[in-house]
């Protein structure tokens, strides 16, 4: 019973990690109608941001760290759509041959990791950390503090989406990008908005990421992409709804089957959670009228 | 010109407010728009008629930069849009209907009205973090304007439900509202009356007026004649992608040429003859 129930806290911060990463990449999916599969290496890189301003330069509190790493990724991520990602959408109509671009662009971030960072596992540096009791929890400070970050976090996009001019028109465009056109929205404008709100959600996961698990790698991103893909197809593609629930589900699931089952078969949870979405309701378990 | 710039450049206040000259479109070899000429007269009522095929549409489409003219210029009032984005045309005060409704379908129907408005402070996330008041303050007057609106369209009560969930009817008063709350200089309507009852048909002639009366120049693409002879003080003709006639409808039944291009046919047809 105490494996389960710790596991359970497990399951609520790698989900919490997993509602970010998954939001970002929904956001972005949504508005652009293509996959970025480069979106493991944005959070990487994000990452490794992070960790020079944390252990290299200036030397900054990891909290504050992720806040600069991030945005510096979001405004990378504005720079490879304008230069690299955009010009290819707007030649090529499929956006099967953009998708080949963000395989292509996965690649060569990732070797620019290695050959920048290295392959070595790096971790942050962050204050020693004492296990706190939370209700039946046993939990971190830092763990709590991505907990409480990825619930801030969703709530905001849940401002942004629902109340702002801003964000409904989002909403428009990734509804009817022809018709939101029409409709006088600046698109490119938003475009724009939506490339950096996803590359510093990339950039705040993967520092996350590295918080909660205590150790980056230049491949870590990547590994974790497979679980972001499983959480936002379980949610319901291009739902932001949809992927914070799908994260709450796939995080949950892969860290309490660890109390069941060898550990090393908790991606195969997802997976097998992803295949069994795509068998019964290939749309997603939370899509409904309406993508946000 | 920025997007900023475009909402507040004026239409003009002189002369037509939209003017096409030698507008052309090919579609592979068929020439679907092959010359069309014409002005838009300000605040009144068009017609834009013809027989199937006449390249109406087409001509809508390139007015509203959905789609690019292969030669040709248009010009809102002083400016030239010719080919222009079409989100700066709409800035610019053009705004349009489709023969087909288009909703954006996973917004509430109040939402739909939300996203027309020009530019807007809370369209920035500077302004969302920074100036909350403000964009609190100009959201509130979208809101209010947007649910005067529906009250007049008769949506009201629908303001919540998603847009894709509404009638057709409903979805075509959604689309022209949506139109409205822009506050347009010109609205380009494609068939609004099609696939709407009797009833409605009077409403939707009704609206028209109103918009009028507000100061907005309207030019619909029409095939009801009763519609057209009762709201529109103008009437285009088009035939075959060309300017064939611009008059009063009544004037135009005296014309042999569009008579046996259109109205003839389209007598015919009511008739049964």
């Amino acid at each position: 019973m105490h494996q389960f129930v710790l596991s359970i806290a497990f399951g609520l911060v790698t989900a919490s990690v997993l509602a970010i990463a998954s939001v970002g990449l929904s956001l972005q999916f949504g508005i652009t109608n293509y996959v970025n599969f480069a979106y493991g290496d944005f959070m990487a890189l994000g990452a490794f941001f992070s960790y020079d301003l944390n252990n290299l330069y200036l030397h900054l509190n990891i909290w504050v760290a992720l806040v600069f790493g991030s945005l510096l990724m979001g405004i990378l991520a504005v720079g490879i759509n304008r230069a690299l990602l955009s010009p290819f959408a707007r030649k090529f109509d499929k956006p099967f041959y953009v998708l080949i671009v963000t395989f292509g662009l996965s690649l060569v971030i990732l070797n620019v990791i290695y050959s920048f960072w290295g392959a070595n596992i790096r971790s942050y540096r962050t204050p020693v950390q004492y296990v706190k009791h939370v209700g039946p929890f046993l939990l971190t400070i830092n763990q709590m503090i991505v907990m409480a970050i990825a619930v801030v976090l969703m709530l905001l996009v849940h401002v942004l989406l629902k109340t702002t001019r801003l964000g409904k028109s989002m909403r428009a465009m990734s509804d009817n990008a022809s018709l939101a056109m029409t409709s006088g929205i600046d698109t490119q404008r938003i475009t724009t908005i939506t490339w950096f709100l996803s590359g510093t959600m990339a950039g705040l996961a993967g520092t996350v990421l590295g918080i909660s698990e205590g150790n980056l790698t230049p491949a870590s991103g990547e590994l974790f992409l497979f679980v972001i893909f499983a959480a936002v197809i379980v949610g319901g593609v291009g739902s932001i709804y949809g992927a914070m629930a799908g994260a709450l589900i796939i995080g949950l699931a892969t860290e309490v089957s660890a109390s069941f089952i060898n550990a090393s078969y908790k991606l195969d949870v997802a997976f097998a959670i992803l295949i069994l979405t795509l068998l019964f309701k290939p749309s997603g378990v939370f899509a409904r009228s309406g993508k946000a | 010109m920025t997007y900023k710039d475009l909402s507040t450049t004026p239409a003009g206040s002189e002369g037509p407010i939209l003017r096409c000259e030698g507008l052309t479109k090919a579609f592979g070899g068929v020439n679907a728009v092959n010359g069309a000429t014409f002005d838009v007269p300000r605040n009144k009522i068009t017609a834009l008629i013809g027989p199937n095929g006449a390249g109406k549409t087409t001509v809508v489409n390139i007015l509203s930069g959905a789609m690019k003219s292969d030669s040709g210029t248009v010009h809102l009032g002083s400016t030239d849009v010719t080919n222009m984005d079409r989100a700066k045309i709409a800035r610019l005060g053009l705004m349009r209907t489709f023969q087909l409704s288009r909703e954006l379908g996973g917004l509430s129907v109040l939402e739909n009205l939300l996203v027309a408005p020009k530019v807007q402070a809370g369209e920035s996330i500077f302004n969302i973090f920074f100036r909350p008041r403000l964009v609190k303050r100009e959201e509130r007057q979208n809101i209010e304007r947007a649910t005067e609106i529906l009250r007049t369209y008769g949506l009201y009560d629908l303001r919540d439900n998603w847009a894709r969930e509404l009638s057709g009817g409903q979805k075509k008063l959604l689309e022209i509202s949506r139109g409205v709350m822009a506050s347009p200089s010109v609205f380009l309507l494609d068939e609004p009356m099609a696939g709407v009852n009797p009833a409605l048909i009077e409403r939707i002639g009704g609206y028209i007026l109103d918009m009028k009366a507000q100061g907005v120049t309207v030019l619909m693409i029409e095939h009801n004649l009763n519609v057209v002879e009762r709201i529109c003080d103008n009437v285009i003709v088009l035939a075959e992608g060309k300017t064939l006639a611009t008059g009063k409808l009544s004037e135009l039944r005296q014309n042999k040429e569009v008579v046996t291009a259109y109205l003839g046919e389209v007598i015919n047809a009511s008739t049964g003859h």
